[in-house]
């Protein structure tokens, strides 16, 4: 297709894709790079990188890289979910009120800024502080969708809001389409690349979110996750000790797919905005 | 009456709605935490209820539960009972009320780890901390931000091509990340900062010169870690504006006109600052976030580290004593951010004049 | 014969587009007007008409460069000069513009007043505020606009037209020379258009306006606005004459296409039917040997397609056709 065409043109959208892309093969095949299974002790706690184990050991003893891998699934997984449930929401409801306007629209928009002033951050700490056991992946994955979909609602209302305008969407109203329709035949289908470059970056911000709550503490209590890592890197002193491979590989990884996901979002905008273009 | 005064309403008219959004933080802060079956005071007993007999155990249970509010007691004092003798215990909105009635007055409950210490007297040791790390942090942080951003949009040619990947990566890097590595990097390895804590070690807080010089020598990497990643973030938004700015038409007809260039970068500038400081308002949350998570990377005794013992230690009442001031800043930070845009920019002003 | 007030003198001017190549966008344009003179320039888009605007008024931003060529006001070249003393002396003074547009050209978050005075203070820093403002008023006032209101509004606060008054307001406050009118009117409905044009009339008697280039693409409103007309194509002169000659009984074959393809509401006319041009205009990144519209020409003869295209008079008029009488 053309718009893949011009995609694979824009240097950043290669780089961004291309990092991806890795540590998506990382996260389902690095397993092969360890003999080992996750759970069991294979050597001394923090032991350096060795030929036997290329990051060494965590403070438990066990294989790094495979903590790596599992924690990176974890991580990809949270932050997949926790994008597509921040996305859903946020597109309903923004496209609604943005469609709808008046006062639906003021309503929606009134708390929608309610729940983007107050910090995600102290809502999720809030949930997860007071689910003490059970606290799942997925359960984290859902609440993180459930506390950062305000910015996605913000932006595309916006721009259901400007399309409101639009003669075919007149038309259609004048032809007896009802809400539904109209929304899901003649404005959606303008929006599905603004819809999936605002996915891209709730993925970064589930991701990051996932990160951030479990370095606190409260995060997954059954599986690794990277920001556990981190976690555990810091109680258990990691870094006074100078073991390095604890919390480096699992830092570079985050850093990498925001990153990557970062820039894979301004090469969108760069391709389907074409007046950003230089 | 009020109609006379445009921008009084206006302020008025935002502070109503900041005061709506409080009554809500407020409400999602006492609710959330109770959704889970957590007690403090099961806690508590956990504790300390080691070697007692039932009955001294059964009487400390009561006095906590006392203490925090959980049952009900006569204007006397003493605690009310049901027919069985045990404690009526306090329904749900009404401790709600007791809630909100207590809060107003400051008095934010008992922390259960540090039991008797009243929360309100840890977040008051705290907060100074925690906004003399984010204050400066976030506004140099946004003001220079901005400044390299539009002198890469204007400019472009080598400073854009270094200042950009650099911004996009300083914005890219959670702020945790790049706090591990800063201690990491200049604390363990070089040594040349102290890794851990806000101050030396032997010192206690107090306002003298020996203090404050320690103090600030244990603030270089927090603020650091969190300077950089705002001034990354602010530098690329400010850059898109001003690049866009600088295309527009107005730009185009005041060269053709001969306006001279600094008043047309002054007019690239003001016009790019109003989305970034609407930006702000929406990014404070976040930006407060991340530095909170600094604190407890560096164990800087703030906000942060208070939230962090308390988390671990299921000290809820401090969690939440500490979310509630932390949304409390946050509000109050995004009043001020609002009430500037509403000065700054004239459309806003012009359409208060008018009426709206 | 009275100095002309502007000159332009076989201007050439193109594009270097990032990847190398060179677009000859004008590419020896010439003609000079008189004191008190409109010159009417038609064409279609992408003939080269706003690039012309911005060479003759001698402003070559990169990726715009000047080939070779000279423009002249008032006897003086104002090409080739340093930037700043360009822009003080020659923009907004000598040749101003009015932007296609008018409506995007307003900083929103500038009050008319505060435009107008950096515009001025641009050009003469030592400028007494208050002389401004009241120069400013009287000015205003002349142009038929409550000059209190409109100076203190924003442009938001404005209706249509009297955004595009401002706009002619601020150009022509230095009173300059030449105006070059870069399709003023067409984001506006017709009864504007009228009150537009009748302002720079006003204008051009008052001494306000030197003289005028009025560029558009839409040959009916010429008009009613100039008395001589230039057809461009390809960034050249393809005809030049009275309307009379050029648009009633166009010799060269592009005008006459031009004059079939339109709409027209005049009396024993308004049967016919339009007939559009096929084909589009050359790519001018590339050299063109011989006469440009001879692929879409519909009486194009064999080595129209060889020989340079030179101007020549043909029926009292300049006619840029081997073939045209």
């Amino acid at each position: 297709m053309k718009l893949l065409k011009n995609l694979l043109r824009s240097p950043s959208f290669v780089l961004g894709m291309g990092l991806f892309l890795l540590t998506l093969l990382f996260a389902l095949f690095g397993s092969l790079l360890t003999r080992v299974d996750v759970n069991t002790r294979v050597g001394l706690a923090y032991m350096p990188p060795s030929s036997e184990h290329w990051l060494g050991t965590d403070h438990m003893g066990m294989d790094m890289i495979s903590l790596l891998v599992a924690g990176l699934r974890s991580s990809l997984y949270v932050g997949f979910l926790a994008g597509t449930v921040a996305t859903f929401v946020g597109t309903l409801i923004g496209l609604y009120g943005g469609y709808k306007g008046g006062f639906v629209d003021d309503v929606l928009t009134v708390g929608t800024n309610l729940f983007l002033v107050i910090p995600s951050l102290i809502v999720l700490i809030l949930l997860s502080a007071s689910i003490e056991n059970g606290r799942s992946l997925t359960l984290i994955a859902l609440i993180i969708g459930c506390t950062t979909w305000t910015w996605s609602a913000r932006a595309v209302r916006a721009q259901a809001s400007s399309l409101r305008g639009r003669d075919h969407v007149a038309l259609a109203r004048i032809n007896g389409y009802g809400t539904v329709g109209i929304v899901l035949m003649h404005i959606m289908p303008y929006l599905l690349s603004y819809i999936f470059m605002v996915f891209i970056l709730q993925m970064a911000t589930g991701i990051l979110s996932e990160a951030s709550i479990s370095m606190l503490g409260l995060g997954p209590y059954d599986s690794i996750s990277l920001g556990k890592i981190l976690n555990e890197a810091k109680t258990n002193e990691a870094l006074t000790d100078g073991a390095w491979w604890a919390f480096a590989p699992a830092m570079v990884l985050i850093t990498v797919i925001v990153f990557a996901l970062y820039i894979i979002n301004t090469s969108l905008e760069g391709v389907f905005n074409p007046r950003l273009r230089k | 009456m009020l109609k006379n005064y445009p921008t009084l309403k206006h302020i008025l008219g935002r502070a109503g709605w900041y005061f709506v959004t409080f009554l809500v933080a407020i409400t999602i802060n006492f609710f959330l935490p109770r959704l889970g079956d957590a007690n403090p005071v099961d806690t508590m007993m956990a504790r300390v209820s080691g070697g007692l007999d039932s009955a001294s155990a059964k009487e400390k249970e009561e006095a906590y539960l006392k203490e925090f509010n959980l049952i009900e007691v006569d204007d006397t004092g003493k605690v009310q009972r049901d027919a069985q003798g045990k404690p009526v215990r306090t329904s749900l909105p009404k401790q709600f009320l007791n809630y909100l009635g207590m809060s107003m007055r400051g008095d934010l409950g008992t922390s259960i780890l540090q039991h008797p210490k009243r929360v309100s007297e840890i977040i008051r040791a705290a907060l100074p901390w925690t906004l003399a790390l984010q204050l400066p942090t976030i506004v140099f942080g946004w003001l220079l931000g901005n400044v390299l951003g539009a002198l890469a949009a204007y400019k472009r040619g080598v400073f854009d091509r270094v200042m950009y990947p650099l911004a996009l990566l300083a914005s890219a890097i959670p702020a945790f990340c790049f706090g591990m590595l800063l201690v990491y990097v200049l604390g363990i390895r070089l040594e040349w900062f102290p890794a851990v804590g806000g101050y030396d070690e032997g010192l206690t807080p107090e306002v003298s010169w020996a203090f404050f010089s320690s103090a600030s020598y244990y603030y270089v990497l927090p603020f650091l870690s969190v300077f950089l990643i705002v001034v990354g973030g602010q530098a690329i938004g400010m850059r898109s504006m001003c690049i866009y700015e600088l295309g527009t038409d107005y730009v185009k007809y005041a060269k053709l006109l001969g306006v001279r260039e600094s008043r047309i970068l002054f007019y690239m500038f003001r016009n790019a600052m109003l989305p970034q400081l609407t930006g702000l308002a929406l990014a404070l949350g976040t930006m407060v976030g991340g530095a909170l998570i600094t604190e407890m990377i560096f164990s800087y005794p703030g906000l942060g580290m208070a939230v962090l013992t308390a988390i671990q230690g299921n000290d809820y009442p401090l969690i939440t004593g500490c979310t509630l001031l932390v949304t409390i800043c946050v509000l109050v930070a995004n009043f001020g951010v609002d009430i500037a845009v509403g000065f700054l920019d004239p459309r806003i002003r012009a359409a208060q004049r008018t009426g709206k | 014969m009275a100095t002309p007030i502007f000159e332009v003198d076989n201007l050439r001017a193109h594009y270097l587009t990032r990847f190398g190549q060179r677009i000859q966008a004008v590419d020896g344009v010439s003609f000079s007007l008189k004191p008190g003179e409109i010159l009417g320039i038609a064409g279609e888009s992408g003939c080269g008409k706003t690039t012309l605007v911005s060479a003759c008024m001698g402003l070559y931003i990169p990726p715009l460069h000047l080939s070779s060529g000279d423009v002249r006001v008032e006897g003086k070249s104002i090409i080739g000069m340093n930037i700043e003393a360009h822009r003080k002396s020659v923009l907004g003074r000598q040749v101003a513009m009015i932007p296609q547009g008018a409506l995007n050209s307003l900083n929103p978050t500038r009050k008319v007043k505060q435009l107008a005075t950096d515009m001025i203070l641009s050009h003469d820093e030592n400028a007494d505020k208050k002389a401004i403002h009241s120069r400013l008023r009287e000015r205003f006032q002349k142009l038929g606009m409550s000059a209190e209101d409109v100076l203190n509004a924003y442009p938001v606060q404005l209706p249509a037209g009297i955004k595009q008054r401002v706009v002619i307001g601020i150009s022509t406050l230095l009173d300059p020379r030449v105006v070059i009118a870069d399709e003023p009117t067409s984001a506006l409905d017709v009864s504007t258009q009228k009150s537009v044009i009748r302002l720079l009339f006003e204008l051009m008697d008052q001494g306000i306006i030197g003289s005028m280039l009025f560029i558009t693409h839409e040959l009916p409103l010429l008009r009613h606005v100039s008395n001589n007309i230039a057809v461009m194509y390809a960034g050249e002169f393809v005809e030049v004459g009275t309307i009379e000659q050029v648009i009633f009984d166009p010799r060269m074959p592009y005008t006459k296409a031009l004059m079939g393809s339109m709409l027209s509401a005049e009396a024993g006319h308004r049967g016919d039917k339009p007939v559009s041009i096929e084909g589009a205009p050359p790519n001018l990144a590339y050299p063109i040997t011989g006469c440009r519209f001879a692929e879409r020409c519909p009486v194009a003869r064999p080595d129209c397609k060889q020989n340079e295209q030179v101007i020549r008079t043909v029926a009292a008029r300049q006619v840029r056709c081997q073939y045209a009488e």
